[in-house]
């Protein structure tokens, strides 16, 4: 019988195995049975002996490397990590995700991105646990494992406010039914299989709520267990004296494990390409329909926040720091722009320019937007730049698509690009590659190479104004801690 | 009825002899002291804001005295209103305006009796949603004077955040298209939302149908042509039975999502979703007057058998000369 500390960790049995262990001493000593165990799994594949994983921290740090490698690399081979769901390993399980999670919320915090790749991981050590078990054993599990985490019977939906707000689940995936969220088969059958006809109610059940809606539910709140669990401890860490140095010296292995990726594979996969996003002069050709839209002004409600909230937010980190969702780091307009030179000529004007075409032009009827599109970009609620200023509010990131929806639906026209982008800087950056690689193309073909895409109709169309300033400035800004992937914002 | 600006005379004439404090719903004044109030004074907007009344006296005062062109108060409850601070908790609000539904069979310019007769059913359909999937019952509805705002009082959503509410909203819009394959055992099945008659499928079929029908030739949906439309329009009698798997046979399966696509985008704007997720936001006062307009702002006792043109009209519109 597999245990639920396997899956959960955060269960009252996983509990007892911490308590069991009691004190960090010996963390870092050698496990003979936890090599024992890696090595003589069936299905293991090890090449070197080096990556048989022979104590706790180095069990912890397969863990992350298992979930990254996953996802980044492209010749990753699970059979490598076989051992990690064999449930004869759970005790030592247990405990390295206990040192993960410390040793996270301890160093780098619950907003960080050590964080949430961990979170990840976990989510995905579950599924791919439960994968691993026959239907009768998995079903039984999450069963289990539910009842623990739903404490009720009845659950009405707002239990999963956490849930909800951290968009783990669409309240849309839910089955609700007066408030209360359906996951049995019985009360399924006695609210619903009077409406349902044509069909037969069990087989729907099966469809519609079954295995798999448990499962999530099962997956998603252990993951937001894990959550609590790291921010708990980044709040108890900062009352308590000095951490132990162990737990430190895992978190920057973990970070080290984290950036490996960036370096090899290119973080964010699905860009292709790869390489670090080097900011430049803006190419009108790359935005995505939503910016095309608001450079050709809004004519109805929601000229401000199209303007103040979204347009600039856009162009000054498309301009200036077009990587900040990759890197993760926050910086201030300066660090990219010292001299304020491109802020002034080429960003602000792109703004004002689009507050001008709307009807009524934006400044006629309130010029004092001037200030807060000043303070959006991080230079407190003045009417002009000032260093002295800045950092008296802050550089607002781009508004992702989802707010977009939400603020500005009239913006919003996906196009096929827009389906593979949750926000539109990340549409800018890939479009940037693809014209980038199409213009190598054509200039490799075209001899006399003039094909520039800020020279095409559409682009001269809308920007003429900024076209020329773009092609005029050919200041490349360089990016400072640009090899800095520890992600501390 | 045309809906002509209230005169300074005319909104003197209705503060000091028809409205009555007591006009003003029991859950705004049983909670009075918290909320913030903020007026516009001259028609350019609420810029008279932080006002506080410590009771319904202080407030009866100041209406009869200031005759205000709009009256707000917050959806927000505070410790200290006067700052804005030490927020507690603030309604849900779905606000429906009759001139921003997107899909309008009218065509008015402003508003009419065809578009806020619309803008009711959107607001029962909603209802029926909060009601029957949400299990909430706070539910208190208030004509805006141009719409309808559906508030929810209930304790366990005043204290959620925007991100909770957003996905409120989206639930009961049915802003996005249900998934139709679903898998049991590696096999795959194809359940069309309409097949499913609970939860947020059966959310988004009604949701579909009420836009089905007001659609005509003109209405702009993305990615849906005027030949789609065109057959909309000819076989929509089917869904009053709801034979829901004929119509979208007659459209053809690929124009069929295409046209659920568009639509679920266009339901996003079946109410202002900013409003929804802002936890400070303030509102029009029921009871107070909506000059631009000339009407009342009224909670509604019982939605099917409210009229405007007859419920909501102050007085003095009666007594207009010309």
């Amino acid at each position: 019988m597999v245990s639920i500390s396997f899956l959960n960790p955060l269960s009252p049995e996983g509990k007892d195995i911490v308590r069991e262990l009691g004190s960090f001493d010996g963390i870092s000593q050698d496990i003979p049975e936890l090599r024992r165990l890696v090595t003589r799994n069936p299905s293991q594949e090890i090449v070197e002996d080096n990556e048989i994983p022979s104590n706790y921290l180095e069990l912890a740090l397969k863990r992350m490397e298992w979930h990254i490698k996953k996802k980044h690399d492209r010749e990753f081979n699970s059979r490598r990590y076989s051992f990690l769901s064999d449930q004869s390993i759970t005790r030592y399980d247990v405990i390295a995700f206990y040192l993960l999670c410390q040793a996270i919320g301890v160093k780098f915090g619950p907003n960080s991105r050590e964080t949430r790749v961990m979170v990840e991981a976990q989510g995905d050590l579950i599924q791919e646990r439960l994968g691993k078990l026959s239907i009768g054993e998995s079903r039984l599990m999450v069963e289990k494992s539910l009842q623990m985490l739903l404490k009720n019977d009845r659950v009405h939906w707002t239990f999963f406010q956490e849930l909800l707000s951290t968009r783990k689940i669409r309240l849309t995936d839910l089955v609700l039914d007066k408030g209360e969220l359906i996951l049995d088969r019985e009360d399924f059958i006695d609210r619903f299989a009077p409406r349902i006809k044509q069909r037969n109610p069990s087989s729907m059940y099966q469809l519609l709520i079954g295995d798999e809606l448990k499962e999530l539910i099962m997956v998603k709140m252990i993951m937001q267990e894990t959550e609590d669990y790291i921010k708990l401890v980044h709040e108890k860490a900062r009352i308590m004296v000095e951490p132990n140095p162990l737990l430190l010296e895992l978190a920057d292995e973990v970070a080290e494990v984290l950036a490996e990726p960036m370096q090899h594979y290119g973080y964010g996969s699905g860009r292709g390409g790869g390489g670090p996003m080097k900011a430049g002069p803006l190419n009108p050709l790359a935005f995505p329909p939503c910016v095309k839209k608001a450079l050709d002004g809004i004519k109805s409600g929601g000229r401000n926040d199209a303007i103040v909230l979204f347009m600039t937010p856009f162009v000054s980190y498309a301009r200036l720091y077009p990587d900040v969702f990759r890197m993760n780091i926050s910086k201030r307009v300066s660090d990219q722009d010292p001299q304020l030179e491109i802020t002034e000529n080429e960003v602000l004007p792109l703004i004002y320019e689009a507050a001008q075409r709307c009807v009524p032009p934006l400044f006629d009827d309130q010029p004092q937007e001037k200030v807060n599109i000043n303070a959006k970009l991080g230079f407190g609620m003045h009417s002009s730049l000032k260093m002295e200023h800045e950092g008296e509010t802050t550089w607002y990131t781009p508004m992702s698509c989802e707010k977009i929806k939400l603020h500005l639906p009239h913006l919003c026209r996906p196009d096929d690009a827009c389906k593979k982008i949750g926000n539109p800087l990340s549409y800018y950056n890939r479009m940037i590659w693809e014209v980038r690689n199409s213009n190598q193309e054509e200039s490799d073909s075209d001899s006399n190479g003039v094909v520039s895409s800020n020279n095409s109709p559409e682009a001269s169309q809308d920007n003429i104004n900024t076209n020329d300033e773009v092609n005029g400035s050919k200041i490349e800004v360089p990016e400072k801690n640009s090899d800095n992937n520890s992600g501390e914002v | 009825m045309d809906l002509k600006p209230a005169t300074p005379n005319e909104r003197r004439q209705y503060y000091r002899e028809e409205w009555k404090v007591k006009d003003i719903p029991d859950f705004i004044l049983n909670t009075l002291a918290q909320r913030e109030f903020g007026f516009d004074h001259i028609g350019r907007g609420p810029n008279d804001r932080y006002r506080v009344f410590q009771n319904s006296d202080y407030l009866r005062k100041f209406m009869r005295y200031r005759t205000p062109f709009a009256a707000y108060s917050s959806v927000a409850f505070y410790h200290k209103p006067r700052r804005r601070d030490g927020w507690i908790k603030a309604e849900l609000v779905f606000d429906v305006d009759a001139k921003d539904i997107p899909i309008r069979t009218c065509g008015c310019d402003n508003v009419c009796e065809i578009c806020l007769n619309q803008a009711k059913d959107i607001v029962q359909g909603l209802l029926d949603t909060l009601q029957a999937d949400l299990g909430l019952s706070n539910l208190h509805v208030v004509y805006s004077g141009r719409g309808y705002h559906i508030r929810v009082l209930d304790d366990e959503v005043m204290v959620m955040d925007s991100d909770v509410r957003s996905q409120i909203v989206k639930y009961i819009v049915g802003a996005d298209v249900p998934r139709s394959e679903y898998s049991s055992h590696g096999m795959k099945y194809n359940l069309e939302h309409f097949t499913i008659p609970f939860g947020y499928p059966q959310v988004f079929t009604q949701r579909v149908k009420q836009a089905l029908f007001a659609v005509n030739l003109d209405t702009e949906i993305d990615d849906v042509s005027r030949d789609i439309k065109k057959a909309v329009i000819k076989h929509r009698e089917l869904l009053k039975n709801d034979q829901w798997g004929l119509f979208r046979k007659e459209i053809g399966p690929i124009r069929y999502s295409r046209l659920v696509k568009g639509i679920s985008s266009l339901n996003l704007t079946l109410v202002d979703a900013k409003v929804s997720i802002d936890l400070k936001r303030i509102l029009r006062l029921p009871s107070s007057l909506h000059s631009g307009v000339s009407m009342k702002s009224t909670l509604i006792k019982n939605l099917e058998t409210f009229d405007p043109f007859r419920d909501a009209v102050p007085k003095f519109v009666y007594e207009r000369k010309d």
